[in-house]
This record gives C-alpha cells, sequence and structure tokens, in this order.
C-alpha cells in the first residue's frame, strides 16, 4: 500500500488554475489522488512513495501557478488509500467559506496571443480567458470559485471548450470562465437609440477603431463596468466628452494599444513598464513632460504635466486596441460622481447623451469596479496607489491577524470602501466612491450585503467614522441597531495613522513611531476639523502629539472646494487687493463677518495647499477634488534642496505655527518670488516639519497617511530629507487617502482599544 | 406709562417679586393689551369648554436676536405653537403666555414684544388666557424667553396621521423655503445682503381650516419643518412610515436671495429653519386641485410640489439633484459639519 497524505492550501487559490496546475504535476511525478476546491481553499489526497508525495508538496509551495497566492499550507498523513489516477473532484464546500477571494486578471499573453491570430479558433472573441487570466470577482456571485458560482453559468461549453476543459494538458484544465466564439459570450453594436450597428465580431472592433478616429464617442462594456471611449489626439471629441460627462477638467485616463507605442511617446521606466504589464493592470500616472505624439493633453489633463495611462488589459481592448494607431480616452462610463455603470438598461438610460455608439455584451457584472491608479514618484520611485479596485479588491494579504473577531468597519465619506474580517481572512472592498450620491450609496451598503452573505457571517461589531454626518456612520448605526451588535467610532486621523501601521506591521514595535496624517478634513476629538496632525504610537498607546496651528473654518463643504476660502482664511488682510478679483464686494462683505465670528477651526494642512493654490492663481474654485493641490505639485519641475528654504519651524510647544507660515510665504510672494519657487520652498518647509518633528519626539520612525501624501514631490524631498536619519512607512496596498480608513477603523480597534477591554 | 418713561425703563427683578411692581407690570401691559373675558377673571387658570376632542402642543422661544427682519419672538411665538395645533388638524382657539425675562430688557422692548404677542393672537384668531411672568438675573437668561401652549378643536373632517400614508401620496409644500432661518443668520452675523431677507413668520391655521374643510381625509399629514428644516422634517417622516419619499431640488420654492446667501455660506436649504411653511402629504388623487387650491391663498402662493411617497428606498429620502444625479438626505445632526476632504 502507498502512503496516503492530506494537503491543504490557503490563501488566493481558487480561479487561478490551482487544481489543474496540481494535477498536472501530480501526473509528471507518478501521484494518484484527488484535488478539490472547498471553502477554505485546496484540499489533496495524494497517494505514492513518502518521498515523493513530500517532494511533490514541496514543489507546489514553492512554484505555484502565476495567479495564486499561498497564505498557509499543511501536510498531514493519513490512512493509506490507494487511488488509480490523479482527478480533479467537484467542490465539497461544507462549511462557511475561509479563503481569498479572487480578484480580475488582465489578460494573459497567450490568450492574447489567440485572440489575435486568424487561424485560431478564437480569433477575435475578447472573452477569451484561461486558468491564469481573466475576469473573477466581477462575475462572482458566491465562492468556492466554480463556473455556477458566477456569471459564466448561464453560458454551456461547446463540446470543443468542454473537451479542453477536460484535458488535462490543456491550459484550460478546469478553467472555470471557459467560453469560445460559439458557446460563449455575444457582443452587440449599438448606436445611442439602441438600433444594432454592427454583430460580426470580425469586423465590429475595425468598424469600433473607425468610428473613433472619425471623433465619435463609444462607451464599451469592458469586464468591470462600461468605459467611456474618444480619440486622445482630438480635443473637439474630448471636450464634448467633457461637457457631457460634466467633468470639465478632471484628468483622463488614456489607453494604449501597446507598451511598445508608450514607450515611443512617453518615458516610462521599469517599475511603472512593470505595474503596467502585471495581472492587476491598473493606470499609472506618468510624467508627460517630453511627450512625443500629437496627443490633445491640455484637453486630456489640463494644467497637469502627468498622464494616466493602461494598456489593454482585456480581451475587448486587446481586440480594439488592434486599430489603434494613437492611443484613445478610457474614463468610466458614468456621469460626474455616480458609480461606474454596468448594465446595458442602465447605460442607455444614464449615458445615451453622451455616447454615440455602444458596444455591449450579455455577460453580467456582478462586482462593478473602476480601473486602479497608482503613481511612482518620478524621482525615487515610491508607489503610491491612488485608487484600489479592479485586480486588487476585494482580497488583503499583508501581515494579518488572526482571530481578530468578526469586524465589520464602515470606512469614509467620500471615498468609501468597507473592511470585513469575517474568518481568517481580511478583505477591503473596491472603491465605492462619494455616499453623497445615492447610487453610490446603494452600492455600499449592497456591498456590506455581499460580504455579510458570501461568508454566512454576521459582524459582532461595526466600527465607524466619529463624523456623526458621514452616510456610513449613519448606516453603521442602522445596522447595529438591526443587527443589536455594538457600534464603536472611531476618530478619522487615528483611523488613517492605524492603517499605515497596520500595513507595515508596526504595531508590535516598541519604538516610537511618528504618524503624520495630513489631508483635508477629518472630524475632530475636540469637535473641530481636523487634517494637520502629528501623532506617537508606542506599544498600543497612540497619541495626538502635535498640530497646524487652528485658523478658521468657513463656509462648510464649499471651503473644500473653493480654495479662494481658504486664502481668505488664513490671509490676515482681509483689504489685500487680490480678494477682489477673487470675490464680489458682496461675498467679501459677508465673509468678512463670517470669519468674526466663527467658531468652526482647523488644522487641515489640505486647505493650506489649498491657500497657496489661490494665492498663487493656479485655482480658485475646485473643478474636481483636490484640484489646487494637484496643480500646484504639477507646477513644478526639479528642485535641489539645498537651494530651498523653510517658511516655518516645528516649535518646542508642539505646534506648527499656521500663521508664521503663511507670513513668511506670502512675503515671499510680495517681494515677486517666482511662484515654482514658492510651491517648492512650501513643500520643502512641510518635509522639514516632519523630520524636525521626529526629532522633538525622539522617533526614528515616520509613518505617512491621508490624502495629502498622494503629493509625490513631497515625497521625494521627504526621502532625500531623512536619507540615513529617519525610516519612512507609507500606505502600501492601499491609498493614502480616505479608501484607508475602513482598513485603518478594523486596526486601530483590533490594536489600540480592544486590548483595553472596550 | 408715557413713552418717555418706556424709552429708559427697564425691566428689574422687583417686576418678577409678585408684588406691587409685578401687579403693576401685569395691568399696565399684559391685562391692558390681552383684555379679554377669561383672562381678565385673573384667576390662576381659565375654564374653557370643548365640544370634541381637543389638540395641545406647547413651545418655547429662545430666539436670539429678538427683533429681527420680518418679525420678532413675540408673535414667533404665537405663530408657532398655532400652528403645530394646526398641524395636528385642530383649529387653535386658546394660548398660554408665559414669559421669563432678563433683567434689564427695555420696558420698551417689552411691551413691543406683548404687542405683536396680541397681534399675531388676534390674526390667528386665539385667545390668550392664561400667562405667567418671570425675571432671572442678569446672566441667567437672554433677554427673554416665551412658553406658549396652545389648545385647538380637532377639525370634524382631519384624520392626520403618518399611517395612512401611501406610496403615490404628493408632497405638497405652501412657500418659500429657508427664509426664517436665512433672516435670523443674517441679522446675528450682520451679514448684509442686497435686500433685507425677511423672516416667514405667519400663522398657517386658517389655510390648513380650508384645506381640512375641502379635502378633509384625503390629506394624510401636516408637518412644518421649523428647527432643521424641510430635510430633518422628511428625513423623520420617511423613517416612520416605512417607505421611501422622492424629492426634486428644482421644485423647492426658494427666493433668489435666499438662495444666493446660502450659496455663499455653503449652506444646504434644505436644512435650514422655516416658520411659516407647512408640508402637506395628500392622496395622489386630490393632489392637483389641492395645490391650485393652496395657491389662489395669499399663504400659498408659492406652493409647490416637491415629492412623492415611494415604495423605492423605504425609510430613505432621495432627492433628485439639478444635475441630474440623486442624493441621499439625512437629518440635520448638531450642525452643518463639513464632510468633504
Ligand atoms: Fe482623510
Ligand atoms: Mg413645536
Ligand atoms: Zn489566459
Ligand atoms: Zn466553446
Amino acid at each position: 500500500m502507498p502512503d496516503t497524505y492530506k494537503i491543504l492550501f490557503n490563501g488566493q487559490v481558487q480561479g487561478v488554475g490551482f487544481r489543474p496546475h496540481v494535477s498536472k504535476l501530480a501526473r509528471k511525478m507518478n501521484i494518484t489522488g484527488t484535488v478539490s476546491n472547498n471553502e477554505e481553499g485546496v484540499i489533496l489526497m495524494a497517494s505514492g512513495v513518502a518521498d515523493k508525495v513530500l517532494e511533490f508538496y514541496h514543489k507546489l509551495v514553492k512554484n505555484p501557478p502565476p495567479a495564486a497566492r499561498i497564505n498557509g499550507h499543511e501536510i498531514m498523513k493519513v490512512k493509506s488509500v490507494a487511488f488509480d489516477t490523479f482527478d480533479i473532484v467537484p467542490s465539497s464546500a461544507k462549511g462557511k467559506l475561509n479563503l481569498a477571494l479572487t480578484p480580475d486578471f488582465g489578460i494573459c499573453p497567450s490568450c492574447s496571443e489567440e485572440i489575435s491570430n486568424p487561424d485560431n479558433r478564437r480569433y477575435n472573441y475578447p472573452f477569451t480567458t484561461c486558468v491564469n487570466c481573466g475576469p473573477r470577482w466581477s462575475l462572482t456571485n458566491t465562492f468556492p470559485f466554480e463556473r455556477a458560482h458566477t456569471s459564466m453559468a448561464g453560458f454551456l461549453m461547446c463540446p470543443a471548450c468542454q473537451s479542453e476543459y477536460e484535458d488535462p494538458k490543456d491550459r484550460r484544465f478546469h478553467s472555470q470562465t471557459n467560453s469560445c466564439p460559439n458557446c460563449g459570450v455575444q457582443l452587440e453594436l449599438t448606436d445611442n437609440k439602441g438600433a444594432v450597428i454592427n454583430l460580426d465580431t470580425d469586423l465590429l472592433f475595425e468598424e469600433l477603431s473607425d468610428l473613433i478616429s472619425i471623433g465619435k464617442i463609444i462607451a464599451i462594456k469592458n469586464t468591470g463596468g462600461y468605459l467611456l471611449c474618444c480619440d486622445a489626439a482630438n480635443p473637439e471629441v474630448i471636450q464634448r466628452l467633457r461637457r457631457l460627462k460634466r467633468r470639465p477638467k478632471k484628468p483622463f485616463a488614456i489607453l494604449y494599444p501597446s507598451l511598445d507605442l508608450l514607450k515611443e511617446q512617453l518615458v516610462v521606466n521599469d517599475l511603472q513598464s512593470q505595474e503596467l504589464m502585471s495581472t492587476e493592470r491598473p493606470i499609472v500616472i506618468l510624467s508627460s513632460k517630453g511627450l512625443k505624439s500629437g496627443l490633445a493633453v491640455d484637453d486630456l489633463a489640463p494644467g497637469l504635466s502627468q498622464l494616466g495611462v493602461m494598456l489593454p488589459y482585456s480581451g475587448i481592448l486587446v481586440l480594439l486596441s488592434k486599430g489603434l494607431k494613437q492611443p484613445i480616452v478610457a474614463t468610466s462610463g458614468n456621469i460626474h460622481g455616480s458609480p461606474i455603470i454596468s448594465g446595458k438598461e442602465q447605460s442607455m438610460a444614464l449615458i445615451s447623451d453622451v455616447a454615440d455608439y455602444f458596444l455591449h455584451h450579455n455577460l453580467n457584472i456582478v462586482n462593478a469596479q473602476d480601473d486602479s491608479v497608482v503613481k511612482y514618484s518620478f524621482k525615487h520611485g515610491q508607489k503610491i496607489t491612488f485608487r484600489r479596485s479592479r485586480g486588487f479588491a476585494p482580497n488583503y494579504f499583508d501581515h494579518v491577524k488572526k482571530n481578530m473577531g468578526k469586524i465589520l468597519a464602515l470606512g469614509g465619506h467620500l471615498k468609501s470602501t468597507i473592511a470585513y474580517t469575517p474568518n481568517d481572512y481580511l478583505y477591503i472592498s473596491q472603491y465605492l466612491g462619494n455616499l453623497d450620491h445615492f447610487e453610490v450609496y446603494k452600492r455600499f451598503t449592497e456591498t456590506t450585503t455581499v460580504f455579510r452573505r458570501i461568508f454566512q457571517e454576521e459582524p459582532h461589531c461595526i466600527l465607524t467614522d466619529k463624523h456623526p454626518g458621514y452616510l456610513s456612520s449613519q448606516y453603521g448605526e442602522e445596522l447595529s441597531k438591526n443587527l443589536k451588535v455594538p457600534l464603536y467610532r472611531i476618530q478619522h486621523h487615528r483611523a488613517h495613522f492605524a492603517s499605515v501601521l497596520g500595513e507595515n506591521n508596526l504595531f508590535a514595535s516598541s519604538d516610537a513611531i511618528l504618524g503624520v496624517i495630513w489631508d483635508g478634513t477629518g472630524y475632530g476629538d475636540d469637535g473641530q476639523i481636523w487634517g494637520g496632525e502629528f501623532f506617537t504610537y508606542r506599544s498600543g498607546e497612540m497619541k495626538r502629539s502635535a498640530y497646524f496651528d487652528y485658523f478658521e473654518w468657513l463656509a462648510g463643504d464649499k471651503m473644500s472646494k473653493e480654495p479662494r476660502l481658504s486664502l481668505f482664511s488664513l490671509h490676515k488682510d482681509e483689504k489685500a487687493t487680490f480678494f477682489k478679483d477673487k470675490f464680489s464686494a458682496k461675498e467679501l462683505a459677508i465673509y468678512d463677518s463670517v470669519k468674526r465670528s466663527n467658531i468652526l477651526k482647523t488644522s487641515s494642512v489640505g486647505r493650506i495647499f489649498d491657500a497657496v493654490a489661490s494665492l498663487l492663481n493656479y485655482c480658485d474654485v475646485n473643478s474636481y477634488e483636490g484640484e489646487g493641490a494637484i496643480l500646484l505639485e504639477n507646477a513644478v519641475n526639479d528642485y535641489e534642496l539645498s537651494q530651498l528654504k523653510v517658511y516655518v519651524h516645528a516649535g518646542e510647544d508642539c505646534k506648527i505655527h499656521t500663521h508664521i507660515l503663511w507670513e513668511n510665504l506670502y512675503k515671499d510672494f510680495n517681494n515677486g518670488v517666482e511662484k515654482e519657487k514658492i510651491i517648492l520652498n512650501f513643500l520643502y518647509t512641510l518635509a522639514t516639519v516632519i523630520t524636525e518633528m521626529a526629532v522633538l519626539s525622539g522617533s526614528q520612525k515616520i509613518a505617512m497617511s491621508g490624502g495629502v501624501f498622494q503629493n509625490t514631490v513631497l515625497i521625494d524631498m521627504l526621502k532625500e530629507l531623512s536619507k540615513n536619519r529617519f525610516e519612512l512607512f507609507f500606505n502600501r496596498n492601499l491609498a493614502p487617502n480616505d479608501e484607508n480608513i475602513s482598513y485603518g477603523q478594523l486596526m486601530y480597534f483590533v490594536h489600540c482599544m480592544s486590548k483595553k477591554g472596550v | 406709562m408715557d413713552d418717555k418713561e418706556r424709552k429708559e425703563l427697564t425691566i428689574n427683578l422687583g417686576h418678577g417679586s409678585g408684588g406691587i411692581m409685578t401687579r403693576d407690570l401685569l395691568d399696565k401691559v399684559i391685562f391692558s393689551t390681552f383684555d379679554n373675558p377669561l383672562l381678565n377673571k385673573k384667576h390662576d387658570g381659565s375654564i374653557v369648554k370643548f365640544e370634541t376632542e381637543i389638540a395641545i402642543s406647547t413651545d418655547s422661544f429662545v430666539v436670539s436676536p429678538i427683533f429681527f427682519k420680518g418679525g420678532n419672538i413675540g408673535e414667533l411665538a404665537v405663530n408657532g405653537t398655532v400652528n403645530d395645533v394646526a398641524m395636528c388638524g385642530a383649529v387653535p382657539k386658546y394660548l398660554s403666555l408665559a414669559f421669563i425675562v432678563e433683567e434689564g430688557l427695555k420696558m420698551d422692548e417689552f411691551i413691543r414684544i406683548v404687542h405683536s404677542v396680541k397681534r399675531a393672537a388676534d390674526e390667528s384668531g386665539v385667545q390668550i388666557i392664561t400667562g405667567d411672568t418671570k425675571v432671572v438675573e442678569r446672566g441667567k437668561g437672554d433677554k427673554i424667553f416665551i412658553n406658549t401652549t396652545g389648545i385647538g378643536a380637532v377639525h370634524p373632517r382631519a384624520k392626520i396621521d403618518a399611517d395612512n400614508i401611501k406610496a403615490g401620496d404628493r408632497i405638497i409644500i405652501n412657500g418659500n423655503i429657508a427664509q426664517h432661518g436665512m433672516a435670523i443668520m443674517s441679522e446675528r452675523e450682520g451679514l448684509e445682503f442686497e435686500s433685507a431677507i425677511k423672516s416667514d413668520t405667519t400663522n398657517i391655521n386658517h389655510l390648513v381650516s380650508k384645506l381640512l374643510d375641502t379635502f378633509g381625509e384625503d390629506i394624510h399629514l401636516f408637518r412644518d419643518p421649523t428647527r432643521g428644516g424641510m430635510a430633518s422634517v422628511l428625513s423623520e417622516i420617511a423613517s416612520d412610515i416605512g417607505l421611501g419619499i422622492k424629492i426634486f431640488e428644482k421644485d423647492f420654492p426658494l427666493e433668489k436671495q435666499v438662495a444666493a446667501a446660502c450659496e455663499i455660506l455653503g449652506l444646504d436649504p434644505l436644512y435650514v429653519a422655516n416658520e411659516g411653511v407647512f408640508i402637506s402629504i395628500v392622496d395622489e388623487k386630490i393632489a392637483d386641485d389641492f395645490l391650485s387650491f393652496m395657491q389662489k391663498d395669499p399663504k400659498g402662493e408659492n406652493a409647490k410640489c416637491v415629492g412623492y411617497i415611494t415604495k423605492e428606498h423605504p425609510h430613505k429620502v432621495v432627492m433628485q439633484s439639478f444635475i441630474g444625479g440623486t442624493r441621499m438626505v439625512s437629518p440635520l445632526i448638531g450642525e452643518q459639519l463639513p464632510r468633504i476632504c
């Protein structure tokens, strides 16, 4: 009798070709047994000579399939069983799910090759996938990852596909999303009234690229939702799209048909091209300086010196790209702030006056996702996530503590996400968006429902922000009442800090860590609007140690949208002549009296950026979130730290004297110092203040979070300044902005609150 | 009291002692103003007769400043309570009136307030039949606080009950929103607008009675969105009835000046206080007639249908905004704190 072992793998091991990989290797090594998916991952029974089985096990651990991520594995000897062959057996989920969900993967080179090859039976078939690639989370109703649990359930495999599925030697052996032109997803090109133009995939993509080249706007149903596409070299059509989408200036991402063309036109370094080609395929923000092409850069990204770029990550985009000689605009199909559209009817109802033509298909998108966005700082290559969605969601792998308890954290308001720990894993939803929009709010509440349903677990407690007006806080209250579980409110900036501590596994650290948490707004412990905070963390204790000296918060949410109001708040002299250009006489009189009787104060660094942007005439009223600050960042070229000066130093009294900073900055402005220099000095001041505060607080480790740390020039300066002196920590897989609040709430609760017997 | 005396005199603790000065103040100011047989008995209370169900409502008024464009605390105290009684589907008849005066209030101001209480009571057709005046030390009040309690007979045709609300019902408001809150704010903050924004304080009980006469049980609910504004009242209704409320931003009657003031201050007019405004939730089938009936009344000239009750999104108020998107309207919490980063 042979020796028999039971082997378990968990992590991201379903929907990644794990079982076919196992069974191929087993057959090669003459090992018999079975492999199947279960609620905890992949389970194997392997019989053979003991040494051989162990070798087989080690090989699997060392070389899993490319898209897999093994979190844990285990082998144990069991009663000897004789098998004839090695087989993949159907899923045997008995209990509740306890595994990583599978995110979407970009199309692999082999599949990409096949659909471009006229001799292949999948020529021009965009939903070509294999065990290594294709959409997953966007199609998933429930797990384990089996066809019946996805939107592919409605498509019956044809004999050719079925035989691939059953052939251990085939790349599509047990590929759950397998389909072909004969049995798969149908495409339909229509005009914006719904009349069908073309159904023939062989001609359809040519037609699409022709339409784009003559200045049409096309809504394309991709794998995660609709994209709006148009010629990126045609200013008229871009402006038309801006007008119709009510998006006057916010930059559009562009799709390059190939990495080669991208490299011809823009400078792309290794980090950036690796990211562009990764299985997650995010949008990568590149410098647009020295662009060699006829792109309408000023229309694509007004006032900016950078461009968000992606490469074809789905079959649809690969086929579309074949006919493109130039990059095209590829932006989320939605109207101003509402969620990305994923259904045909919805698309016709909402964007039929935006798009001239529609490419629909009949594969249902369950979890709509936007494209993820990352950037590497141009000088020192620090990676910063701007949006975490397709390709990354909903798993979170790094440093997950076991047995945290079933905690549901509901995050922020403007860039909402949900974090949940129903089992041994931590899940963080894709970016869901601004909860003020009812459609986003619905998507937000549905996502909590989906999480609760998939894992069949209800939370034991709920975490929200302290801000009573966040709709996520209000929903948390409802949910806590309905489920009869406790609710804890966690201060916004503490959550930000906890997110970066958690991502860098720093909670156990006994060294003092300085937390620098800068953003636009957050509801503070003292009822004021925080946003320029310093904390110190040591062994489970997080203290607010310093902050930017308060200034007036004026006019509610309007102040966040209008940098000129931050200028008005910070600048002492209300009679300054430049105010006349920025405000009407009536407004000035009103803000003047409002400022004098104002009660609400703020320490927001985001608002100081705004004030600078308005003073230097980059932006008085934002047309998109953070516009003022982004324009400042884009206005600077290179710098030499030794040529810069500091507007204020960290005070021993644990305050950054905002008004001294402002007076000195204003003096430069008044003396006609050039704008770029003022911005650089300002950024240099911020970087310096951080290192000074680290010295004052005796910390050698500094952790940064909050939306301000999307400013990569500030980050580059900080890296130079702290070289050999301080260890810097940034958010890793999460964005520094409010997308990390849900995770941060969870981390804060687990590491800083629950110990104290809350 | 002659004019000169009035200008110089202030109210002091002696006026609240219960002695001669109190008697004097009451006789000269209160009883002479409100002169009616029930009050004139000068008893501890009044005895009145009702043949039907009655509605009672009480409210305390603490507004600062006490005089503002379009009114003062006195008429506010009458209209507020009269309107609350009317919102129950009742016809207000009697009112109690209690003052808590801070030492140092000018006699002249006190008298002006009392007179406008009288005027407002006459206009709304209610009698002041019992009352009280107390004086507190300087610093223990804010010039003057007023409490009023109103009693009215429930209208024979009224069937005001949130349980009667059903999907399809229309939401109709009688006039421009956000006037009162903005008037108070501009007065308090010394804000100057092109022309003064006036409070909309007024009684609406006569209009309400006429509506009940005409439409009776097809009116399912009346509410006046005072503090917390439209948003808070609508949210409250939605959470009570287990149905959703859909409203349309473009349909809310809003005076241009008020809209501009809200815009400048970053305030959402849906959260700003109103006084002479009320919401009617009425059966779909009478909605058009109800609206045109209202528009013929001076207190309903600007009436508009602003939305409807729906089975979708139960417990939630969802607003279609000007620019086409939809947003959820939640109740006012504390103050309007910034949420945007
Ligand atoms: Fe934040
Ligand atoms: Mg009341
Ligand atoms: Zn593939
Ligand atoms: Zn097929």
